[in-house]
């Protein structure tokens, strides 16, 4: 199956960053690899929409950013969750599960 | 969220070092997407190539991490701000006049406010200046006035000691020294207060320490100065307690410095303010001998939570025990006390002032608002085309609004700067024309409330100018303006009218102030033509006060006098000269007096009346007709039968239809046994305290009988003559009239100053003082209402003639004359100037009841004032309009169609 490139439901971006983060620190071009191995290649997320949520992200104080060498020696910038980014982590995971309870119920009674 | 708080600051501060971050990790994203294709066996370019597809681009990324930085909406806004200037530097012209219009009308109202405000409405310069009030009492049956109640010296005590209301209390007097013993002699103005007063005040001293009660009780010669005279007199001597000075030639020690900011007591529609205090220590004269004059003024702080009725109700038992303390011959008066806050005393007749200038100042700014909405309303017409092609490519409603506003707050900020630097200037010049005679002018400035009130009110006008211009801007109909194709002679209907609505506005108001200066300016007139009763022209006048311990006897005084008399007279250039105590322009002295063969209507009071005593010629000297009998002469002496001069008012009032030479009258109350006194002579009427007061029955004695007038009760070493004010009539020039009479003083007594020099003509002007002030501000509003009315009767004339160029070249060419199209032009503006009138005529009518109590002789609704306002008015609006009139006149016909 050939990979999207889909732009995500707005929040569902930033949950997958967040799950993705929660193993361990990710520099953004690992977290973009780590989303498509979690949705099982379904989403290829676009740069383009990564790096500002990411940004966003930072400035909401879910993440923290550190520069250091990659597994490859190369500098790269890591992410790694915050306290509140694991809340907000919870939080997202429950909504979702809640909203896919409510469209599951909704689709299938037709 | 603190995080996204401290990046909005650190993206905005360090916009580079952020930008390098996001460069930085876009690149290093781009060499691991390299490194993992170069892995997949791809070559290094290849695999770059690849990494930079993937990634979409490094530039298109940043700008959408860009996006949703924090800072972006002050960044944007700060990319609109140089779009706004741009905009507004195309187009010099209309850029300057809004800014001048709003510059114009912010700073006159930021002057002529802060004038106000540092004259009338800043809290006194004491701590709690609520609490402090003056206290006193007055006889039974004379009206309370809304002045300061004044008390006799023996009340002093009685009052301090039998009252619980107050925290503080004690007496002051104004008064003046002769100081000498630090630099030039001169002529000082003081008070004289008890050590008590000081604590009510709640001042403490910069230097040193104020005076204490034993000070006062035992009559030390001790005394504080003020902060000028400090710098003045002391240059700053930090050394300078225990320096000794000499006033009135007996040494007092200095010792304390009060602050610069105090002033006391602040006299309203007085200058001179008192450059040092002295104990008040009354004199055993004064509580005994004089213990019938309410000489002085009681000021007390009320205990917290006190009001002045419970004080006064707290004063009042005390009465009889200080009509008790009056001399025997009217101790049968009935007295009420009277407590009145120092803050009415001070600027409460100035508050219907204070309502009117309110009144003007909002008048005035709203003209320049009006104005500067009418000028955005050109704008946003000449923009029509250029904004319906923005909205076409999808410029946003929003973004259209918000720059009108924008652009609309720019211009009235910087209208506001102009303000302030305006009113800044103003009021450097212009306080130096002020009246001298205006209280605490020295709190005139611009301060930080009025400042801050103005730029509040700069970002109102902007905003509420710009509301309306925006909306009108925003509704723009896209479609219809880029089918006219950008011609110019639309006429744009909605916004057409709305500045013409605007216009009549600005007519209307700029009426109803002219009225009202009108108004004032005949008030004024009215009070210049009132027959004073005496003349003031080629007349000098001058007080001196001779020192008690030179001039211990009688025999010293009537020396000085004789000199003085003989020597003014024999000055070249002198006709007349007379000495009196009661000069007109100040406040005279009142007694109470009976007279012969009056009876009082049931339910009169004490029967009032100015008194003065006179010598040499001062009738004449005055210029006051004798209407009856004889003048004093140099026979009625101290010894002769007692003689009395009065004017035609107690004439007419206690003797009606009679003559009244031969009457008699005794200073007093009923039954008191005082000795007659003759009329000799009739006097004219005269404004003594003021053309807009009424004139009061008066009495002229000679001097040298004032003292067998009051019989037993003068003090055995009582002196006469030794002070008054010369009054000096000559054909020579005022100057020379003055340099004559300061070189003969001289001569006689070189230490002896003379007080407050001036011609009769001067003194008529101070006592218009606050009636001129009013006067020139009002019509400072009303010029500046009237001026921004017609820019902006101009400016809409102008521009609706400019818009129908096109039209006018028609019409030209169809065969309308030039004469035709000026008729035209001028008839659109004339037609706006009678809309405008008539609306102002009618708001004149409610408006100018508001100045009621500042008219003198003139009817609120006065028709001259309005018909002349409307006059003045009608004419401007006509010579507004014919300007731009007579250019679209001149139009070249062909020319104009061309260029289309």
């Amino acid at each position: 199956m050939s990979p999207q490139r889909t732009d995500l439901l707005r929040g569902t971006l930033d949950l997958l960053i967040l799950k993705a983060l929660n193993l361990e620190p990710l520099h953004g071009v690992g977290i973009s690899r780590r989303i498509t191995q979690i949705t099982r290649g379904a989403f290829e997320v676009s740069f383009g929409s990564l790096f500002p949520s990411l940004h966003r992200m930072e400035e909401k104080g879910w993440v923290e950013a550190e520069w250091r060498a990659s597994e490859n020696n190369r500098r790269a910038k890591y992410y790694r969750l915050t306290s509140s980014g694991r809340a907000q982590l919870k939080t997202e995971e429950r909504e979702w599960n809640q909203l896919v309870k409510i469209m599951t119920a909704a689709v299938e009674s037709a | 969220m603190p995080g996204r708080i401290v990046s909005f600051f650190r993206n905005l501060l360090r916009r580079n070092a952020v930008e390098q971050a996001l460069d930085d990790e876009l690149q290093s994203s781009v060499g691991l997407l390299t490194e993992e294709r170069m892995q997949q066996g791809l070559s290094r370019s290849e695999a770059r190539r690849q990494a930079l597809i993937e990634l979409g681009g490094v530039e298109q990324v940043r700008t959408k991490v860009r996006e949703v930085r924090a800072s972006r909406l002050l960044e944007d806004l700060a990319a609109d701000l140089r779009f706004t200037l741009r905009r507004l530097s195309h187009s010099p012209g209309f850029t300057f006049t809004a800014v001048l219009t709003l510059a114009f009308g912010i700073g006159a109202t930021l002057a002529i406010f802060s004038v106000v405000e540092g004259v009338l409405i800043r809290p006194l310069p004491f701590p709690q200046p609520d609490q402090l009030v003056i206290l006193g009492n007055i006889p039974e049956g004379v009206p309370p006035d809304g002045s300061a109640p004044r008390v006799t010296a023996p009340a002093v005590g009685i009052y301090s000691r039998a009252t619980d209301a107050f925290s503080a209390m004690g007496a002051y007097q104004q008064t003046g020294f002769e100081l000498s013993g630090q630099g030039e002699p001169a002529a000082i103005s003081a008070a004289r207060l008890n050590a008590t007063a000081f604590q009510a005040l709640g001042v403490a001293p910069m230097l040193g320490r104020t005076f204490t009660p034993g000070e006062d009780d035992e009559g030390q010669q001790v005394a504080v100065i003020s902060y000028r005279m400090w710098r003045e007199r002391f240059a700053d001597d930090a050394n300078v307690l225990g320096r000794k000075i000499l006033l009135d030639r007996k040494t007092y020690e200095i010792v304390g410095v009060m602050p610069r900011t105090f002033e006391f007591p602040l006299v309203p529609g007085q200058l001179n303010r008192s450059e040092l205090w002295v104990p008040m220590s009354f004199t055993q004269g004064e509580l005994v001998n004089q213990s019938g004059s309410w000489n002085y003024y009681l000021l007390g702080r009320l205990k917290p939570g006190v009001t002045a009725e419970q004080a006064r109700q707290n004063m009042e038992p005390v009465g009889p025990e200080i009509v008790g303390r009056l001399p025997s011959v009217i101790q049968s008066m009935r007295i009420h006390a009277r407590a009145v806050s120092l803050m009415d005393v001070t600027v409460a007749q100035s508050r219907p002032l204070v309502r009117v200038l309110f009144l003007a100042v909002v008048a005035v700014l709203a003209i320049a608002c009006a104005n500067l909405a009418g000028l955005l309303l050109v704008l946003v017409i000449r923009r029509r085309h250029e904004t319906a092609v923005r909205m076409a490519l999808g410029a946003s409603t929003k973004r259209i609004l918000g720059e009108n506003l924008l652009e609309s707050l720019t211009l009235s900020l910087a209208g506001g700067l102009g303000g302030l630097a305006l009113a800044w200037a103003a009021l450097r010049v212009g306080t130096r024309f002020l009246p001298e005679t205006l209280p605490r002018i020295s709190a005139i400035s611009l301060d930080y409330a009025v400042v801050g009130f103005v730029l509040l009110l700069v970002v109102l006008t902007g905003l509420i100018c710009g509301v309306l211009p925006a909306v009108a801007a925003s509704r723009t109909c896209v479609n219809d303006h880029l089918k006219e194709s950008g011609r110019t002679d639309t006429p744009a209907g909605s916004h057409a009218r709305l500045r013409s609505v605007l216009v009549i506005c600005e007519l209307a108001t700029a009426l109803v102030l002219l009225t009202g200066a009108g108004l004032l300016l005949r008030s004024f007139e009215k009070l210049r033509e009132v027959d004073l009763g005496f003349k003031t022209d080629h007349t000098m006048t001058a007080f001196f006060g001779l020192p008690g311990r030179q001039y211990s006897s009688q025999a010293s005084v009537d020396v000085f006098d004789r000199m003085l008399l003989q020597q003014l007279r024999g000055l070249p250039g002198v006709e007349v000269v007379g000495v009196t105590t009661a000069l007109p322009g100040g406040a005279a002295d009142t007694t109470v007096f009976v007279p012969e063969g009056y009876i009082p209507p049931p339910g009169a009071g004490v029967n009032l009346a100015w008194d003065g005593r006179v010598f040499g010629d001062y009738f004449q000297a005055a210029g006051i007709p004798l209407l009856r009998g004889r003048s004093f002469r140099d026979s009625d002496t101290a010894t002769a039968p007692l003689v009395v001069i009065v004017n035609r008012t107690l004439a007419e009032k206690y003797w009606p239809n009679q003559d009244p030479i031969g009457k008699r009258l005794y200073v007093g109350v009923v039954g008191s046994p005082m000795p007659w006194q003759t009329v000799v002579g009739e006097v004219g009427d005269i404004k003594q305290s003021g053309a807009d007061q009424p004139t009061q029955p008066q009495f002229y004695q000679p001097a040298s009988q004032f003292k067998p007038s009051i019989g037993k009760f003068a003090p055995p070493n009582m002196l006469y003559g030794n002070y008054g004010t010369v009054v000096l009539r000559g054909t020579l020039p005022p100057e020379q009239l003055a340099a004559g009479l300061r070189s003969i003083v001289h001569s006689i007594d070189p230490q002896l100053p003379l007080i407050h020099v001036a011609t009769m003509d001067q003194l008529v002007k101070e006592g218009q003082g606050s009636r001129r002030f009013n006067t020139v501000i009002i019509s400072s509003f009303a010029t500046a209402a009237v001026l921004l009315a017609m820019l902006g009767i101009y400016s809409v004339i102008a521009f609706s003639a400019m818009q129908r160029t096109h039209e006018f070249a028609i019409r030209l060419a169809l065969g309308a004359t030039h004469a035709n199209l000026l008729h035209l032009v001028l008839n659109s503006g004339v037609k706006l100037g009678l809309a405008g009138c008539a609306i102002g005529a009618i708001g004149a009518v409610f408006a100018t009841r508001f100045l009621r109590a500042f008219l003198f002789e003139v009817d609120p609704l006065d028709p001259a004032a309005l018909v002349l306002a409307t006059t003045a008015i009608l004419i401007l609006v006509f010579v507004a309009s014919f300007i731009p009139a007579r250019r679209a006149a001149s139009l070249e016909p062909m020319h104009s169609l061309r260029s289309e």
